[in-house]
């Protein structure tokens, strides 16, 4: 039984980070929230005197002035749908390929199979400045993609720079290095003998891998699934450099609003909406974890 | 009592965990069982995703050492130097590299001292809220980026922040407390106690079973974990936008206006420049990152 001072210092000694994030992420979080329900005053002083359009509470306790203005605006709703299709697609295709990468990479354990790993792991370590510059280059007009469709004589093939889809591409090449491990880490903790079981049964490799595979390695699957949805919500870099002008992802929305527009409580509404939509995709991850945590053994 | 119990990581899992992890899988399917349309299948597969992965970098490269070049040629019509010798004229170019190299470092070092005790607390102890900690943080990650920058502006402001050094290691910071918290944390918690407690019984005091013992077996996780915040301090333009310009102009920064502002071989060359720490960096923890130390990190135990 520890004492009630020891918990204290272990509590001490957890709460540096936890510290860091309260009073830098967690206190301007709860700010925004009242700047976007009007609250013009106090902390919010220094940016509301800058910003133009505002809506005030006027004392009151709350307008949601802000949050009808924004959302009842066409290009709004448009950016909305756009990242709500591009972040779907995006997440779609990495857990496809980073499932089909890592299955590879467990079920046939050759070089060619852990090179293959180690290429989809390479772009976690390039800036994502240089990455999506680099994919707008190569999918652009003028770009190899292009330049190759001309050679073989399909002039007609569409140029990827400044599109949606040409967003899902660099979100994908962005995000399959993480979903690669975390899928990858947890098929390799799975045992032979379970798969070789279903195999031994007469299944399939696909089936095998669907039945026995995939159940067995929901919580890592469940975990790429949430931080690549969540992270591709809140991109800014991707959208703003490869994407088109209008529509584009609530990100760069967000940005464009309080940078060229000056209206900061609208751009706080944007961040509200991702914020939204972010916590919808942590769902599963949390759920995930607790059960997880729940199922682990006792002891070996 | 319980909440105790069910905080603490539960040291039977992660002791399996590493003895499962490093079992490789017999060699199967593909040599026993020559099916040529497979294989083919498999090899194109492979080089569609190696194109995906490298062309586009490739091709940056090829315009780093472009002089002209118009579509739709391969590759470029005559080939240049200009662009590297160019790029060191302009001071503030030159400039932004060191500052990118002097924020990183420091970025890294502070993230460190912050977050590594809280880390292997968050590991060994029955810190009180344990999960509830666990969980902040990872909110804090849920939150776009762009949002909390406007609202930091204004803290910032207050607290006349804005524009200065330290402001800018602050918002590099941030982007590396999770997972300079979470990796680390999970390095700690999947060694073995009985190896520390081994230690102790030969008379070993607790600093000295830290330091021979603990350290070096979580010594990948945290390597992986430093490298990652060194990245993210290296790659981060928003924030230091926000905050640094224009007295701190970091290499990301300025590589926006580059895209903007200069041909496309000014960009290719900065982008190539600015990769090649990036690069360096994944040669020496690739191993770790691959087995899994990230991996860990991230599932909340």
């Amino acid at each position: 039984m520890k004492t009630a001072i020891q918990r204290g210092w272990y509590f001490l000694a957890a709460s540096p980070p936890v510290v860091l994030v309260a009073v830098f992420i967690g206190f301007p979080i709860a700010v925004t929230v009242t700047y976007t329900l009007g609250h013009l005053g106090g902390a919010n002083s220094a940016i509301s005197s800058i910003a133009l359009h505002q809506v005030s509470s006027h004392g009151h306790l709350a307008t949601f002035g802000a949050y009808s203005a924004v959302l009842t605006s066409h290009s709004f709703l448009e950016d909305l749908v756009a990242t709500v299709w591009v972040t779907a697609a995006s997440v779609g295709l990495v857990l496809l390929l980073a499932w089909l990468v890592a299955l590879y990479g467990r079920l046939a354990d050759t070089r060619v199979a852990r090179l293959l790993t180690s290429f989809a792991v390479v772009p976690l370590f390039i800036p994502v400045v240089i990455g999506s510059y680099a994919i707008l280059q190569f999918w652009s007009y003028g770009g190899l993609v292009k330049t190759l469709a001309h050679a073989v004589g399909l002039p007609g093939f569409p140029a990827l720079g400044y599109t949606l889809g040409g967003v899902v591409l660099a979100e994908v090449w962005v995000s399959l290095p993480f979903a690669v491990l975390m899928i990858g880490s947890g098929l390799r903790s799975i045992p032979d003998s379970a798969f070789d079981a279903a195999r031994d049964a007469g299944a399939s490799v696909a089936r095998a891998a669907w039945t026995v595979l995939l159940p067995m390695n929901l919580v890592p699957t469940i975990i790429a699934t949430s931080f690549t949805g969540i992270s591709i919500l809140g991109s800014f870099t991707v959208p703003y450099l490869v994407g088109p002008t209008s529509p584009n992802l609530l990100g760069p929305d967000a940005a464009q609003t309080f940078q060229s527009f000056n209206e900061p409580q609208q751009a706080e509404v944007i961040a509200m909406v991702i914020f939204a939509l972010a916590i919808v995709v942590a769902v599963p991850y949390l759920w995930a974890t607790y059960r997880s945590n729940n199922d682990a053994p006792s002891a070996a | 009592m319980s909440s105790v119990t069910a905080g603490a990581p539960a040291p039977g899992r992660t002791s399996q965990e590493t003895m499962a992890a490093p079992a490789r899988s017999t060699p199967r399917a593909g040599r026993r069982r020559p099916l040529t349309v497979r294989r083919v299948g498999v090899g194109i597969g492979i080089a569609l995703l190696a194109a995906f992965i490298f062309g586009p970098l490739l091709w940056l490269m090829l315009w780093a050492f472009a002089g002209v070049w118009h579509y739709p040629s391969l590759l470029p019509q005559s080939w240049s130097l200009s662009w590297w010798r160019q790029i060191f004229h302009y001071p503030q170019l030159v400039r932004s590299v060191g500052l990118s190299f002097t924020f990183a470092p420091i970025v890294t070092l502070v993230s460190a001292v912050v977050c590594l005790p809280a880390a292997y607390a968050l590991a060994r102890f029955p810190v009180p809220g344990r999960r509830t900690l666990l969980v902040v943080l990872f909110a804090s990650n849920a939150f776009p980026k762009i949002g909390l920058y406007i609202t930091i502006a204004g803290l910032f402001y207050a607290l006349h922040l804005m524009g200065t050094f330290f402001g800018v290691v602050l918002i590099q910071l941030l982007g590396t407390v999770v997972f300079m918290t979470w990796i680390p944390a999970a390095s700690f918690a999947s060694i073995p106690r009985v190896l520390e407690d081994a230690a102790r019984d030969v008379g070993a005091g607790r600093l000295r079973v830290f330091f021979t013992v603990t350290l070096p077996l979580a010594a990948p996780g945290i390597f992986v974990a430093m490298v990652l915040a060194f990245l993210a301090s290296f790659d981060e333009a928003q924030g230091t936008f926000l905050v640094g310009v224009p007295n701190y102009v970091t290499m990301p920064v300025q590589m926006y206006s580059l895209v903007s502002d200069y041909p496309p071989q000014a960009a290719a060359v900065f982008a190539v420049l600015l990769s090649v720490p990036s690069v360096a960096l994944m040669l020496l923890v690739r191993k770790h990152v691959l087995g899994g130390a990230l991996a860990r990190g991230f599932e909340l135990r």
